[in-house]
C-alpha cells in the first residue's frame, strides 16, 4: 500500500530566525517526512512571488548557523533536512559548505536552477555533492525525457517534480497525466510532488495517483510570516488526516 | 518516379487528402537536448505568469507548459484546417533546379496556398476555437504586416466570434489592402499606438506620429484583453504556437514518406520562430542527421548579433521574459520589406537549439532577397512573401555552394508575396 508523507519548505531565517525555529519545533514528524530549507537569495527566479519575498526578508536575517539548528532540531525527530539553494548561491559557498551539511545533519541537496541554467557543468557538480550527501533532481514537465532518464541515472535518492512553472501559480493541467509521466518514467523511484500545491482536495488527489509525498511552501508562507502557530499545526493534523485515507 | 508524383497528385485531388492532415500536433519540449529555461516574472513582487491565465485561452495555456510530445488536434479544428486550403502542397521546385543547373532535389512546403495566404492560419484557427468555447465573445491580438491579423480575423469568424487587432501605425497607413481584408473578415482593426489603451496613449504622447512596433502592439493587445476580460491570441514566440504550427512538419513528413525521398537540408526563415519551428522540428525528429538552417533578415540580426538571455517579449513588459536569441525588447529594426522578420527574439526552443549549434543561421540581406524572390517568380511561378523570400535566398546560396552532393533540399515557404508587391517598386 502506497504510505504517502508530506515535505515542508521554509526559507531560512523568515521572518525571522526565532519565530521560524518556533515552527521547526512543531514539524509533527508522524505527517511530515522531509523539510526543504531555502538558502536565502538574491535572484530566487524559478520562485513565485511569495516565496520570492520571504528571500528578499531571509537574507537580511540568515546566518549559516541556523542551517545547523534546523537540522538538528529535525533530526531529533526522524525528520530529514534537505536544502534548497540556487546554483548562482551555492557557487559562492566554500568547498567546503556541501561536506559541512552533511555533518550538519543534512541529508541532501535541492538546486532548481542546476539544470537550466548550468547545464554543461550540471553532471560534474552533482558528482562532487554525491561526494558528501544527496543530490535530488529536481524535474518538472519541461524537462525532456532524455534529461530525467540521465539525471535520474546518476543518482539514487528520491526525485523532486515541480507541478508548475514556479511556485504558487495556477497553470492549468491534467494532474493525472502529469504525474502518471514522470511515474512511468522512473518506475520505482520515489516521486515527490510541488509547486503550486495549496488544497487538501489537491493533496488527496496526488496521493491518490501514486506520488510518495507531497511538498508544501507557499500556502505556509502567510501563517509563518504571521507567526500562526496553531494554524501550523491543525493544517499538519488535516494533512495527516488526507494521508491516513489515502492509506486506507 | 514518375509512380510517386501520380500518387501525389491523387492525394492532393482526390478526397483522400484529408489523410495527410495530422490527427495530432507535436510539441518538441520533451525532445529538447537540454531543459527548456522556464518563463520569468518581470517584476519581484508580481506574476506575470499567473497574469497568462488572465488572457489567454484555457486550452493553450495548457499546451503551453504541457510535457504531451503528441497533442490531439481537435475534430472540428481539423475540418477548419481542411477549408483553409490544408494540407498545403509539397512542391517538387523543378524550375528552380534547372535554372541552378541542380542534380539534386529541391522541394519546397507551400504555406502560401492557404486562405489568408501564410502558415498564420495554422495557430489562430485552434486559439480563436478554444476561446469561442470558452464562451468569450471577442479576441484580441496585435499584427505588423498584417498576416497575422488576417488569419486572426478569418479564424475568429469561423469561431462564431469578434476579432479585434492592434495593426502597426505605419502597416495600417501603408498596407490599406491588409486593413481592408481584416475587416472585410469581420476584424475590427486600429492603428498601434492607438488612444485606446493607456500603454498606447503614453506612447502617442511621446511622440503623436509614433510609427508603433510590434513590441506596443503587443502591449496595447494584452491591456486591452485585460481590461476588457477578452482573449488574447498569440502570434508567434510561445510553444504552443510553434505546437499548432508543426502541422507543417508533419504533413511534410507524410509528403516525403509518398514521394519516396528523405531530406538532407531543411531551410526555413525566422521571425519570431513559428513557421521554421513548425516546419522543422517534426522533421527533426524522424531524421536525426538532417541539416537545418533559419535564415534571418541581415537588418535584424538576432542569432549572430543578439544575446542568447532573458529578454521581454513585449516593449510594455507586460508579457512574461523568456530566455531566447534578442536583440533587446526595445530593438528598433530598419524599415524592410519583410515586416514579420522584424521581431527582436526567437522563440525560447528554436533559440536554444541554435545555442546548441543543432541550428545553423544564416542572415540574408534584403538585395539578396529581393534576387531570390525574382528568381523563384520566374522559375516556380510563385510570388512569395518577403519573409519566405530568406529562407529562398538561403536555399539558392546553399544549392550554389553544394552543387554536386545531389542533397534534397526542402525550403519552408511560408506565404505568398502578393500584398507585398511593393518590394518590387523599383525592378525592371
Amino acid at each position: 500500500m502506497n504510505s504517502p508523507s508530506t515535505i515542508l519548505y521554509f526559507t531560512s531565517s523568515f521572518p525571522d530566525h526565532k519565530t521560524l525555529y518556533g515552527f521547526i519545533e512543531k514539524v509533527d514528524p508522524e505527517v511530515v517526512k522531509y523539510v526543504e530549507v531555502g538558502f536565502p537569495s538574491s535572484d530566487p527566479r524559478y520562485d513565485g512571488p511569495e516565496i520570492r519575498e520571504t528571500h528578499e526578508i531571509a537574507e537580511k536575517n540568515f546566518h549559516n548557523g541556523h542551517l545547523e539548528q534546523y537540522a538538528e532540531i529535525l533530526g531529533k525527530k526522524g525528520v530529514r533536512t534537505y536544502l534548497l539553494t540556487y546554483y548562482r548561491d551555492l557557487a559562492r559557498q566554500s568547498s567546503d559548505f556541501i561536506p559541512h551539511l552533511g555533518d550538519s545533519g543534512f541529508s541532501g541537496v535541492i538546486v532548481p536552477d542546476l539544470l537550466v541554467d548550468y547545464s554543461s557543468i550540471a553532471a560534474d557538480v552533482i558528482g562532487e555533492i554525491q561526494d558528501s550527501i544527496d543530490f535530488i533532481p529536481f524535474f518538472n514537465p519541461a524537462t525532456p525525457d532524455g534529461v530525467i532518464e540521465r539525471i535520474s541515472g546518476m543518482t539514487e535518492s528520491w526525485i523532486y517534480y515541480g507541478l508548475q512553472p514556479a511556485t504558487g501559480i495556477h497553470i492549468p493541467y491534467d494532474l493525472e497525466e502529469v504525474s502518471r509521466r514522470i511515474l512511468d518514467l522512473l518506475p520505482g523511484r520515489e516521486v515527490n510532488f510541488g509547486f503550486g500545491i495549496r488544497s487538501m482536495d489537491q493533496i488527496g488527489k496526488i496521493m491518490d495517483l501514486g506520488s510518495k509525498g507531497v511538498a508544501i511552501g507557499t500556502l505556509l508562507v502567510p501563517m509563518v510570516r504571521e507567526n500562526r502557530l496553531q494554524d501550523f499545526v491543525a493544517l499538519q493534523r488535516q494533512i495527516g488526516e488526507v494521508q491516513d485515507h489515502v492509506k486506507g | 518516379m514518375f509512380k510517386y508524383y501520380t500518387m501525389m497528385v491523387d492525394y492532393m485531388l482526390s478526397t483522400q487528402k484529408n489523410d495527410l492532415i495530422p490527427e495530432k500536433w507535436y510539441n518538441v519540449v520533451p525532445d529538447l537536448p537540454e531543459q527548456l529555461p522556464p518563463p520569468l516574472d518581470n517584476e519581484k513582487n508580481k506574476s506575470s505568469i499567473e497574469l497568462l491565465n488572465s488572457i489567454l485561452p484555457r486550452e493553450v495555456l495548457k499546451q503551453e507548459f504541457t510535457f504531451q510530445r503528441f497533442l490531439k488536434i481537435p475534430d472540428e479544428v481539423r475540418e477548419i484546417y481542411e477549408q483553409t486550403g490544408r494540407p498545403t502542397p509539397l512542391v517538387r521546385a523543378r524550375g528552380l533546379e534547372k535554372y541552378l543547373d541542380y542534380s539534386g532535389k529541391i522541394l519546397y512546403k507551400y504555406e502560401g496556398a492557404t486562405i489568408t495566404g501564410s502558415h498564420k492560419i495554422n495557430t489562430a484557427v485552434p486559439q480563436a476555437i478554444y476561446a469561442a468555447n470558452e464562451g468569450v465573445e471577442k479576441v484580441v491580438t496585435e499584427t505588423g504586416a498584417g498576416q497575422w491579423g488576417t488569419a486572426t480575423s478569418v479564424a475568429a469568424s469561423f469561431a462564431g466570434i469578434k476579432a479585434k487587432v492592434f495593426m502597426v501605425r505605419i502597416s495600417y497607413q501603408q498596407k490599406p489592402l491588409r486593413k481592408k481584408i481584416m475587416q472585410l473578415y469581420g476584424g475590427e482593426v486600429s492603428p498601434s499606438p492607438s488612444d485606446e489603451t493607456e500603454f498606447g496613449r503614453s506612447m502617442l504622447k511621446q511622440n503623436p506620429d509614433h510609427p508603433g512596433s510590434l513590441g506596443i502592439g503587443i502591449g496595447e493587445a494584452v491591456e486591452y484583453a485585460l481590461d476588457h476580460n477578452l482573449r488574447y491570441l498569440v502570434g508567434s514566440v510561445f510553444n504552443s504556437v510553434l505546437t499548432h504550427q508543426s502541422i507543417i512538419g508533419l504533413e511534410t513528413e507524410k509528403q516525403l514518406e509518398i514521394m519516396g525521398t528523405e531530406p538532407d537540408v531543411l531551410i526555413g526563415c525566422v521571425g519570431g520562430g513559428s513557421n521554421f519551428g513548425g516546419f522543422s522540428f517534426p522533421l527533426m525528429k524522424k531524421f536525426k542527421d538532417v541539416e537545418v538552417i533559419a535564415s534571418t533578415a541581415a537588418e535584424v540580426p538576432k542569432f549572430t548579433k543578439g544575446e542568447y538571455k532573458y529578454d521581454y517579449v513585449d516593449t510594455a513588459r507586460i508579457l512574461p521574459s523568456v530566455k531566447m536569441f534578442s536583440l533587446g525588447a526595445d530593438f528598433m529594426p530598419e524599415k524592410i520589406y519583410a515586416g514579420g522578420l522584424r521581431y527582436h527574439g526567437a522563440a525560447p526552443s528554436l533559440s536554444m537549439l541554435v545555442n546548441t549549434g543543432r541550428i545553423k543561421t544564416v542572415d540574408e540581406n534584403q538585395e539578396s532577397v529581393i534576387d531570390a524572390l525574382k528568381i523563384f517568380s520566374r522559375t516556380q511561378g510563385i510570388v512569395a512573401a518577403p519573409e519566405s523570400g530568406h529562407a529562398i535566398a538561403t536555399a539558392i546560396d546553399y544549392i550554389r555552394r553544394h552543387k554536386d552532393e545531389k542533397k534534397t533540399v526542402v525550403v519552408n515557404v511560408s506565404g505568398h508575396g502578393l500584398l507585398d508587391m511593393s518590394i518590387f517598386r523599383d525592378e525592371q
